[in-house]
């Protein structure tokens, strides 16, 4: 059971979120979820993808770390230290431990108080408190408050471009497969992506239509972003060279 | 009329009248397509079963399956399963899914199970279906695609509103013109083709290509032409049907995947479930027993089922029978004109898909090619005709039932056709293969025949074989238990993914 509270200066006065980096903090995962607003920043470093919801009604977009469930090739260590290689996080994974909760018509910030990020004490290095002594709240905790404004307001501008581009059609199932360079052959599957034969054939009118709503540029930034897939399969290479 | 086929009639609005139209249409965007029905006649609405083959008909003339599963009160359907066919004593059933055996072909599995098996039904062993079907799970997940199966499926419907889904499609997407009217005679032109048709409010509709889809009155091919009818009582009995609709017992009772035939002293009784109700029928002989025994048959098994004790079931009569032709001059039968025998493994709407699928992909461009594809069209239906009613019989003729003359008619020699009785001399010494069925469209595979013969518990003493390969069979049992496993838990229950459906739809990528 996740162990999620609302978040307080009284009962969270000494908490204390870890920032460093790392499979023990969280971070092999094989992808995350985004939305269009950050699809410029993300496609510069990852390929977006869709993918189906669990009860196949809408389609979630996706930043690709990895080709297998927890693994997260931007993870680099270096003389003992992970880094994320990579200039941008999506923020629905920088958001961690943080959630965005509603009570009423409230929204306010949950936090999961079993996740690994979340640390007591400040002996803990590499990490950031919530709270100012007299309870107020620290630029760290006002910055994770406007990172959740963000990704909430970008999730729910998402469905709407998820739907057109289920309207339009212009979703299609992909599967890449790649040989590494031990010769192995990996396959990559389950996942959708921009038709690019049937966005080029779209009228001007509907064109105008994906533009006016904000997802002409988004779609040719998911587009872009699978020129990334050739940067993580070097990754992939790299991280199985290095273990040998 | 001119020489280049331009303008195809449909004759009748029922279900075959409207999916040969639209597979017509569809394949063809150049032809004109009338469909022409008498106005006022309601449709029936007989809960049907489709085959899988419904699926790609479907997906080939153009519409949303979610759309097709909230207008025509449609249900998964992935196979039959037969009760009290073997001998009548209680926990007699048998599957015929429609999941090819695991591992079908690469190993002799009939001889595996008879071997080392004979205490597990031949299906539950050799396929994962039986089990999701008695589990209650659908063959897919709410993410599965439109017209994608886990599980391989088709449909049970309402006959009546799938012909106006049809309809609805034929006419607003697929450019189908429906003409309401009478046709009060058919005009011959001097070389013997229909050259039109009289309709009694709109006068004289000409055509190149005529599909009679009339029904059992075949108007056009019985009517017209005169083409007999070849009468099959001889074979199959069953010439009444009687039919209700039941209510489930409760808003949440499961729905069945699977339509359940339960054999009686005279015939036999469906059991189809639709999202709103089940549909359930007793086909019976009327020369075994009386309409008012059947009726009674029927009662105990609805309300023994959880169903009212009030119904008033709708009788059908029917001649189970095929016509020597189907297609002469320029006039083809389509559906129950050409002929009709006992719903036993849901054959009609199959023959009526195979039917129009042949016609699109065949159609002759003139007049001139219209008698080579005539000839190879009615060659290729005795065929199947044949094949139907061989397969429906195999049902009869390896029943231990002894209950009524009924039964033992059906085992005697002179009403099982030859081609049958050769087959089951095979057989008694090795399973059916693809030696016996060598069309490339066979109607049936001869996996069907093995679900059939071994449910039945047909035995068979034959040599070991070199390709017998026990411990392949042995693996491919393994492994359809290992799919059962793993789909269990994985597949929504029959009724929470229709009802998902209703709600939301299912995917189109």
């Amino acid at each position: 059971m996740p162990n999620h509270a609302i978040l307080n200066n009284v009962d969270h006065k000494h908490l204390r979120v870890i920032t460093a980096r790392g499979a023990a903090y969280g971070d092999a995962v094989m992808s995350a979820l985004t939305f269009p607003a950050e699809f410029r920043e993300l496609q510069a470093s990852y390929p977006i993808v869709f993918a189906k919801n669990a009860d196949g009604t809408a389609f979630d977009a996706l930043a690709l770390f990895g080709f297998q469930n927890g693994e997260n090739l931007y993870l680099e260590e270096r003389d003992g230290a992970v880094r994320w290689d990579a200039p941008a996080i999506p923020l629905s994974h920088e958001r961690l431990p943080f959630m965005i909760g509603r009570g009423g018509d409230e929204l306010s910030i949950h936090v999961d108080l079993d996740h690994p990020r979340v640390a007591t004490g400040d002996h803990v290095l590499e990490s950031e408190a919530l709270f100012l002594t007299y309870g107020g709240s620290s630029e760290y905790l006002e910055r994770i408050a406007s990172v959740l404004r963000t990704l909430h307001d970008g999730l729910e501008a998402a469905r709407g471009f998820s739907a057109a581009l289920l309207e339009l059609e212009l979703l299609e199932s992909f599967v890449i497969d790649i040989e590494l360079d031990d010769g192995s052959q990996n396959r990559l599957a389950g996942f959708y992506t921009i038709n690019e034969e049937r966005l080029l054939a779209l009228s001007g009118e509907r064109l105008e239509r994906l533009n006016r709503a904000g997802y002409l540029q988004a779609i040719y930034m998911a587009v872009a972003s699978l020129s990334q897939f050739r940067g993580l399969i070097d990754r992939k290479n790299r991280s199985m060279s290095g273990n040998r | 009329m001119s020489n280049t086929i331009e303008h195809i009639v449909v004759v009748g609005g029922g279900s075959a009248g409207w999916l040969a139209a639209a597979v017509i249409a569809a394949e063809h965007p150049h032809l004109r397509v009338t469909l022409v029905e008498s106005p006022g006649v309601p449709p029936i609405g007989v809960g049907e079963g489709t085959w899988p083959s419904m699926r790609d008909t479907l997906h080939r003339i153009g519409v949303s399956e979610s759309d097709f599963f909230r207008e025509c009160d449609a249900a998964f359907k992935q196979g039959s399963r037969f009760d009290g066919w073997v001998d009548g004593s209680p926990g007699d059933y048998y599957f015929h899914p429609f999941v090819l055996p695991q591992g079908y072909g690469d190993a002799n599995l009939a001889a595996a199970w008879q071997r080392h098996h004979r205490h597990v039904p031949f299906a539950d062993l050799a396929s994962f279906q039986p089990h999701l079907c008695v589990q209650g799970r659908a063959p897919k997940q709410a993410r599965t695609p439109e017209f994608a199966a886990v599980a391989n499926y088709g449909y049970h419907l309402d006959a009546g509103k799938f012909g106006v889904f049809l309809r609805k499609h034929c006419v607003g997407k697929l450019g189908v013109r429906h003409v309401l009217d009478h046709v009060e005679a058919v005009v011959p032109h001097e070389n013997g083709d229909i050259a039109a048709l009289r309709l009694r409010e709109t006068g004289l509709l000409a055509g190149d290509l005529f599909v009679d889809c009339t029904g059992m009155q075949s108007l056009l091919l019985g009517g017209h032409y005169g083409v007999p009818l070849l009468h099959q009582r001889h074979v199959l009995f069953n010439d009444r049907a009687l039919a209700v609709q039941v209510p489930y017992a409760t808003p949440d009772a499961p729905i069945a995947s699977q339509t359940t035939s339960t054999a009686q002293t005279s015939g036999w009784i469906w059991d189809i479930g639709l999202p709103s109700r089940r549909g359930i029928g007793h086909v019976y002989s009327s020369a075994h027993g009386s309409d008012e025994d059947a009726e009674r048959v029927l009662r105990a098994y609805v309300t023994a089922s959880g169903g009212p004790a009030d119904i008033t079931p709708r009788q059908l009569a029917f001649e189970p029978g095929y016509r020597e032709r189907f297609w002469q001059r320029n006039c083809v039968a389509i559906g129950l004109s050409a002929g009709f025998i006992e719903p036993l493994e849901a054959s009609a709407l199959a023959l009526v898909e195979m039917s129009a699928a042949w016609l699109a992909d065949d159609m002759p461009a003139t007049r001139d090619q219209l008698d080579t594809v005539a000839a190879r069209f009615n060659e290729a239906f005795t065929y199947r005709w044949e094949r139907v009613i061989e397969f429906l019989k195999l049902h009869y003729v390896l029943s231990r039932r002894s209950d009524s003359p009924y039964w033992h008619e059906h085992r005697q020699a002179e009403t099982i056709p030859a081609r049958l009785q050769a087959l089951l001399a095979l057989w008694r010494t090795r399973p059916p293969s693809r030696r016996d069925f060598p069309r490339i469209e066979e109607v049936f595979p001869s996996a069907s025949y093995q679900y059939i013969l071994y449910g039945m518990q047909f035995a068979f003493e034959g040599a070991p074989r070199a390709s017998d390969l026990p411990g392949e069979a042995d693996r491919h049992f393994r492994e359809a238990a290992r799919l059962t496993a793993q789909m269990l838990p994985a597949l929504p229950s029959n009724r929470a993914l229709l009802e998902h459906i209703r709600l939301h739809g299912l995917p189109r990528i």
